[in-house]
C-alpha cells in the first residue's frame, strides 16, 4: 500500500515537472515563432480534371507504449498547404498538367491504382497491415511510385523499414547513385543538402534526432527503375509548405522543389 | 445411230465442207426444184379444186420435197474433208507417269486403267493408221517405247512443258495429233497462253482422255494457306487455312499450325457441306528471328481417300532487326510511362523518346549517342530517316517547323514509315492540326473544334474491321478476344478524332456517355501508314489490373508492329512465294533506294544464296528497264529444301543495304492435291486446239477422229452423200407419208 502511494506521488512530482518544462518551451518558441498555420482556403480551379494531383497516402500509426511517440507524427503532417504550394511550383516550373488541389488515398479500396505517384509523409510512424503492403506491393509492382519524407534518425527508419520489408521482404532498400536519372531528370541534383524542417527553427542545426546525415535511398524493380524513393533525415513537406515564409531559408526551399519535381517526373518517365 | 444414219462420223461433217461433183451450179438445181414443184402444184391444184386445197397443199408439199431431194442427188453431192495419210503421219501419245497416277480407285489404279485401255484396242487403232509415239510425262518429258515402262514416280506432271516440247521437237516432223492420257491438269501452274497459242498455230489438235474420279467421295483437304513472309521477332502471326471436305459435313477436325512437330496453335473447326470451302484465321508467336518453316495440317479423319493433301508448308523470315520508333511526348503524361514500359518488354523494338519536361527542356530516352537528337525533334532528313516510325504525343502542330512538316510527310510517303498521333488536351483538334498541313497526313479531318478532348471515362469496343485485325487481338481466339476486351478497364480519356477521311479504317470505338466516337483509326499513306489513336488514357489497362495481365503491354506492342512491321529498309529483297513447289526457277527481285529514299539507279545488287547440302552460289542481279530502283534475276534451285538468299548493294563501293529472304523447294507434295480428274481443263485444252475430250469407255473411236486431223501429211478426199441412208429414209418417208395420205383422204 505504501509502496503504491509512493509510486502515485512519485508519477504526479514528474507529470508536474515534465508539464512545467513543455509549457516553457512552447512558451519560448511562441515569443518568436514565425511560422503561424492560416486558414486552408479551397482554390476556385480546385476541381479541375487533370493529368496529375498530389497525392498524398492515409496509413494507420504505429502503436507502440510511448504514447507520446505515436502521436507524435501522422499521414496529414502538413496537410494540405505543403501539397498545394508545391503544386504551384511544379505548375510553374514544369509542363506538366497538376491540380491545384491535393488528392488524400489509401490502402483500403483500389482508387490508389488511379494515382500512380503518391507522397507519404512520417513513414517512421506507419505501421501497415499485411492487406495493405499486400497492396502497395501490387501498386508498386503494376507502376506506382511513393516518394516518402519527412522521418528522421535510426528509429524512425527502423519503424519505416517494418512495413516496407512486408512490402518487399525479396528486395533491398540501397541508396541511389547520384547518377541516377531521377537527380538528373529536369535538375542536376549531384549536390544534394539536408533539407531541415522548421522544429529546427532558427536552423543552426538541420537534423532531428540521429538523423545527422541526409539519405537517398530507394527500391528498384527488376528492370532497374525506382519504385519507392525514400527521403530520410529530412523534411522537404516543411520546406514546400514554408517556402513562402521569410524565415524559411531559400536554399532549402529551392532544393526541395526541385527534389520533388524530378520525383514527379523520373515516375511518370520511367 | 449418226453413222448408221450418215455413213460417216459426226467428225467429217464438223470438219469437211460440202461440194457438188456435178459441176452445175446451185441455183440450177433451185430453179429446177422451183419449176417442178410450181407444175406440180398446178396440176394438184386443177385437179383438187373443189374445197380441198388445204389437202392439196400438203400432198404439194411432200412432193415438191421428194422431187427437190431427188434433183439434189443429180447434182451429186459430196463431203470434201483432210485425212491423213495412213501411215505417214505421227500420233504423239502422252502418258501421265505422275503419283496420283498411281491412286487406286474402284481397286484399280489410274494407271492400271490407263494401260488397260491402251492394250484394250487404243494402242492397235492408232498403230494402224499412224506412227505412234510414246512419251512419259513427269518432271519432264521423255519418249519411251511403249506404256509398259510407266513407274509412276514423278513427283509432278508438267502438262504445258511438254506440249510446248512437243510442239518445239516437232518442227520438221508430221504430227497428225497429240493424245494425252491423264488423270488431270497440270500440277505445275496450269497451261500457259503461249503454249496455248503454239498448238493452235501449228494446228495440232489435242485430244485428252481423262482417268480418275471427278469428285472425291471422303477427303478433307487444303485448299491454302497464307502467311505473311516476313515479320519482327516476337510478333504475332496470322495464317488464314483454306480447305473444304467430301463426306464428313458436320464432323469436327483439328487445324494445327506446328514447327518443326511443335505445336504453334491449333484449333477445333466443325465441317462445312461438302464441297463448301471454309476459311479460318489461326496466330501464332513468330519467336526468334531466322527462317520459320511453318506446317498448317488439317487433322486426318478416317477412311479419307487421300491423306496426302491435308499439309502445307510456308516459310516465314523472322527478321532480326530491331526497328526504331520516335515518341515526341509534349508533355509528362502517364500514357507516355505507361508506352514507354510496354515498349521496353519489347526485345523488337527501339524506343527513342523526347519529353518535353519544361518549356526550355526535353528529356531524351533511349538515344543511341549522347548527342543524337540533342536539338529536339529531327530537322534533317538524315536524322528523320533513321527511325522506322514516329508517335506524336500531346504536341501541338504549331510546333514543328515548316521544314518538319515536310520531313515528317516524306518520312510516310516516301520513307515507308509509320505516324502515330495519340489524343491529348493540346493536340488533333486543340492542337490546330485541323488547319495545319499535317492534317493531310492524318486519317481523320480533325476540324476546329476545341472541346474536343474529355477526361472522362470510356470503355473501348472493337469494330468489325477491328475485330479481324491482328493488331487488335489480346487473345488468340477471336470469341476470347471480344470477351477479353469486354472487361477491358475504362480509359482514363477520350477525345473527339473529328470526321473520318476516305480510305480510312476504324478497328476500334470509344465508348462514352455521349455515344460512340472513333478511337483508334489507321489508314496508308503512299508507301507508309499513319494513324490517331484518340486518347491519353490506357496506361488505366496497366494500374487497374493484375499484374499478371499483359493486356496493355501486349496491345502497345501490337500498334508498334503495325507502326514499323511493314516499313521497308534501303533493300528490300522480294520472291514471288515463299514455297516452290516442283519449280526450280526462282524469280530473285531487289528494290533499292538511296540515302533520300529515292530509287537508287546506279547500284550494283547481288543475291548470295546458301541452301541444302552446302550449296552456294551468288546471283547478280540486273537493273529492270521499266522499273527504275529495281534489280531482278534468276536461279535455279535444283535441290529440295530450304534457302536463304541475302541481297545485297553497293553504289561506288560503299554498302547501300541489305536485306535477307528464304524460300523452300519442294517437290512432289502438289502433286498430293488437285487428285480428283481435272475433266474441265482438260475438255478446256481439247476444244480450243480442235480436239476432244475422251473417256476410257468411248476412246475407242479416236483413232477414226484423228483421222481427220488437218495436222501433218494430209490428202483431201471427196466422199459421196447420195448413198447414205438418210436419204433413202427420207425418200421413203416423203413417198410413204403420200401414200398414207391418200388412202386416208380417199383420193387414191
Amino acid at each position: 500500500m505504501r509502496m503504491k502511494r509512493s509510486l502515485m506521488i512519485a508519477l504526479l512530482l514528474g507529470l508536474t515537472l515534465w508539464s512545467a518544462l513543455y509549457a516553457q518551451r512552447r512558451f519560448r518558441r511562441g515569443m518568436d515563432w514565425p511560422f503561424q498555420e492560416t486558414e486552408d482556403v479551397q482554390p476556385a480551379d480546385g476541381d479541375e480534371k487533370t493529368e496529375f494531383a498530389f497525392a498524398r497516402l492515409r496509413y494507420p500509426n504505429w502503436r507502440s507504449n510511448d504514447r507520446q511517440w505515436s502521436m507524435r507524427g501522422s499521414w496529414s503532417v502538413d496537410y494540405p498547404k505543403a501539397d498545394r504550394q508545391f503544386v504551384q511550383g511544379v505548375r510553374r516550373l514544369s509542363r506538366l498538367h497538376v491540380r491545384s488541389t491535393e488528392q488524400v488515398v489509401d490502402l483500403e479500396s483500389d482508387e490508389i491504382f488511379n494515382w500512380p505517384w503518391v507522397y507519404v509523409v512520417e513513414p517512421g510512424h506507419w505501421d501497415l497491415t499485411d492487406a495493405q503492403c499486400k497492396k502497395l506491393r501490387e501498386y508498386l509492382l503494376r507502376g506506382g511510385f511513393i516518394m516518402t519524407d519527412d522521418f528522421h534518425g535510426s528509429m524512425e527508419w527502423d519503424i519505416f523499414m517494418l512495413s516496407m520489408k512486408r512490402v518487399f521482404p525479396d528486395r533491398e532498400m540501397v541508396d541511389i547513385p547520384d547518377k541516377d536519372p531521377i537527380f538528373h531528370v529536369i535538375y542536376d541534383l549531384d549536390k544534394r543538402f539536408q533539407v531541415p524542417g522548421i522544429v529546427n527553427y532558427p536552423f543552426d542545426q538541420t537534423y532531428e534526432y540521429d538523423g545527422v546525415k541526409d539519405t537517398w535511398r530507394g527500391i528498384y524493380d527488376d528492370k532497374g527503375r525506382l519504385m519507392v524513393g525514400a527521403c530520410h533525415n529530412m523534411d522537404l513537406g516543411d520546406a514546400w509548405e514554408w517556402a513562402d515564409s521569410p524565415e524559411y531559408p531559400e536554399r532549402f526551399a529551392s532544393l526541395a522543389y526541385r527534389i520533388g519535381i524530378n520525383y514527379i517526373i523520373y515516375s511518370m518517365s520511367h | 445411230m449418226f453413222e448408221f444414219l450418215f455413213k460417216y462420223p459426226l467428225t467429217v461433217y464438223q470438219k469437211g465442207s460440202v461440194v457438188l461433183q456435178s459441176g452445175w451450179s446451185v441455183w440450177w438445181w433451185a430453179l429446177a426444184s422451183v419449176v417442178a414443184a410450181g407444175i406440180v402444184g398446178w396440176l394438184l391444184l386443177t385437179k383438187w379444186n373443189n374445197g380441198k386445197r388445204a389437202k392439196a397443199l400438203v400432198l404439194w408439199g411432200l412432193q415438191s420435197t421428194m422431187i427437190a431431194l431427188v434433183l439434189l442427188l443429180l447434182w451429186q453431192p459430196g463431203i470434201s474433208i483432210a485425212t491423213l495419210k495412213p501411215q505417214q503421219n505421227i500420233v504423239a501419245v502422252l502418258l501421265d507417269d505422275s503419283k496420283s497416277m498411281g491412286l487406286a480407285e474402284d481397286g484399280t489404279t489410274r494407271r492400271d486403267e490407263m494401260k488397260k485401255t491402251l492394250e484394250a484396242g487404243l494402242a492397235d487403232g492408232l498403230g494402224k493408221k499412224f506412227q505412234v509415239r510414246y512419251y512419259k510425262m513427269g518432271t519432264r518429258l521423255e519418249r519411251t517405247g511403249d506404256w509398259k515402262g510407266l513407274t509412276g514416280e514423278a513427283p509432278v506432271s508438267r502438262l504445258s512443258e511438254g506440249l510446248a516440247q512437243i510442239a518445239a521437237e516437232s518442227g520438221s516432223l508430221p504430227i497428225g495429233a497429240l493424245v494425252v492420257m491423264t488423270d488431270g491438269g497440270d500440277t505445275a501452274g496450269g497451261i500457259d497462253r503461249q503454249t496455248l497459242a503454239t498448238l493452235r498455230s501449228r494446228r495440232f489438235p489435242v485430244h485428252t482422255v481423262g482417268f480418275g474420279k471427278e469428285k472425291a467421295e471422303k477427303d478433307v483437304a487444303l485448299i491454302d494457306v497464307q502467311t505473311p513472309t516476313r515479320a519482327l521477332a516476337d510478333s504475332r502471326l496470322g495464317v488464314t487455312v483454306s480447305f473444304k471436305q467430301q463426306g464428313y459435313a458436320g464432323q469436327r477436325a483439328k487445324i494445327v499450325v506446328s514447327e518443326e512437330g511443335k505445336t504453334l496453335t491449333a484449333k477445333e473447326v466443325t465441317l462445312a457441306a461438302d464441297g463448301t470451302p471454309q476459311t479460318e484465321n489461326l496466330l501464332f508467336n513468330a519467336g526468334n528471328a531466322g527462317a520459320k518453316t511453318v506446317q498448317v495440317s488439317i487433322q486426318t479423319l478416317g477412311g479419307e481417300t487421300n491423306p496426302g493433301n491435308n499439309a502445307l508448308t510456308r516459310l516465314v523470315q523472322v527478321e532480326s532487326r530491331k526497328p526504331r520508333i520516335l515518341y515526341l511526348e509534349g508533355e509528362p503524361r502517364w500514357e507516355f510511362k505507361f508506352i514507354r514500359r510496354a515498349l521496353e518488354e519489347d526485345r523488337s523494338i527501339n524506343l527513342v523518346t523526347l519529353l518535353r519536361t519544361t518549356q526550355n527542356k526535353i528529356y531524351r530516352q533511349g538515344i543511341s549517342t549522347p548527342n543524337e537528337l540533342e536539338g529536339g525533334f529531327p530537322s534533317t532528313l538524315d536524322e528523320l530517316f533513321g527511325f522506322e516510325g514516329v508517335i506524336i504525343g500531346n504536341v501541338e502542330a504549331g510546333y514543328f517547323t515548316p521544314t518538319q512538316v515536310e520531313l515528317l510527310q516524306q518520312f510516310v510517303d516516301r520513307r515507308g514509315g509509320g505516324l502515330l498521333f495519340l489524343g491529348g488536351r493540346t493536340t488533333l483538334a486543340e492542337g490546330g492540326y485541323g488547319a495545319s498541313p499535317l492534317v493531310e497526313l492524318m486519317p481523320v479531318n480533325p476540324g476546329e473544334r476545341r472541346t474536343t478532348f474529355v477526361r472522362d471515362r470510356a470503355t473501348v469496343a472493337l469494330t468489325a474491321a477491328g475485330l479481324d485485325s491482328i493488331y487488335a487481338r489480346l487473345e488468340e481466339d477471336p470469341a476470347k478476344n471480344v470477351e477479353r476486351w469486354k472487361k477491358m478497364p475504362y480509359l482514363a480519356d477520350y477525345q473527339n478524332p473529328g470526321t473520318l477521311k476516305a480510305g480510312a479504317v476504324v478497328l476500334a470505338e470509344a465508348v462514352t456517355s455521349k455515344g460512340r466516337l472513333p478511337l483508334w483509326v489507321i489508314q496508308n499513306y503512299g508507301r507508309g501508314r499513319t494513324s490517331v489513336m484518340a486518347t491519353s488514357g490506357t496506361w488505366r489497362w496497366q494500374m487497374s489490373q493484375p499484374l499478371e495481365d499483359k493486356s496493355h503491354e501486349v496491345f502497345w506492342q501490337q500498334v508498334s508492329r503495325w507502326l514499323v512491321g511493314a516499313t521497308p529498309g534501303r533493300v528490300v529483297a522480294a520472291l514471288p512465294r515463299t514455297v516452290f513447289s516442283d519449280e526450280q526457277r526462282i524469280p530473285l527481285r531487289a528494290e533499292v533506294r538511296n540515302r533520300q529514299f529515292l530509287p537508287s539507279t546506279d547500284g550494283t545488287v547481288e543475291a548470295r544464296i546458301s541452301g541444302p547440302g552446302g550449296v552456294a552460289a551468288t546471283v547478280s542481279l540486273q537493273p529492270d528497264p521499266v522499273t527504275p530502283g529495281v534489280y531482278v534475276g534468276e536461279w535455279g534451285a535444283e535441290k529440295p529444301g530450304s534457302y536463304l538468299v541475302e541481297m545485297y548493294a553497293t553504289r561506288a563501293g560503299e554498302e547501300v543495304g541489305r536485306d535477307t529472304v528464304s524460300f523452300r523447294r519442294e517437290d512432289g507434295v502438289t502433286e498430293a492435291f488437285h487428285t480428283q480428274q481435272d475433266r474441265e481443263t482438260l475438255e478446256r485444252l481439247s476444244t480450243q486446239t480442235g480436239g476432244k475430250y475422251w473417256t476410257p469407255q468411248n476412246v475407242s473411236k479416236l483413232p477414226e477422229e484423228i483421222t481427220y486431223s488437218e495436222a501433218g501429211i494430209t490428202t483431201r478426199e471427196v466422199k459421196d452423200l447420195w448413198n447414205i441412208p438418210i436419204v433413202f429414209l427420207l425418200l421413203a418417208l416423203l413417198r410413204g407419208g403420200e401414200w398414207m395420205l391418200r388412202r386416208k383422204w380417199g383420193a387414191v
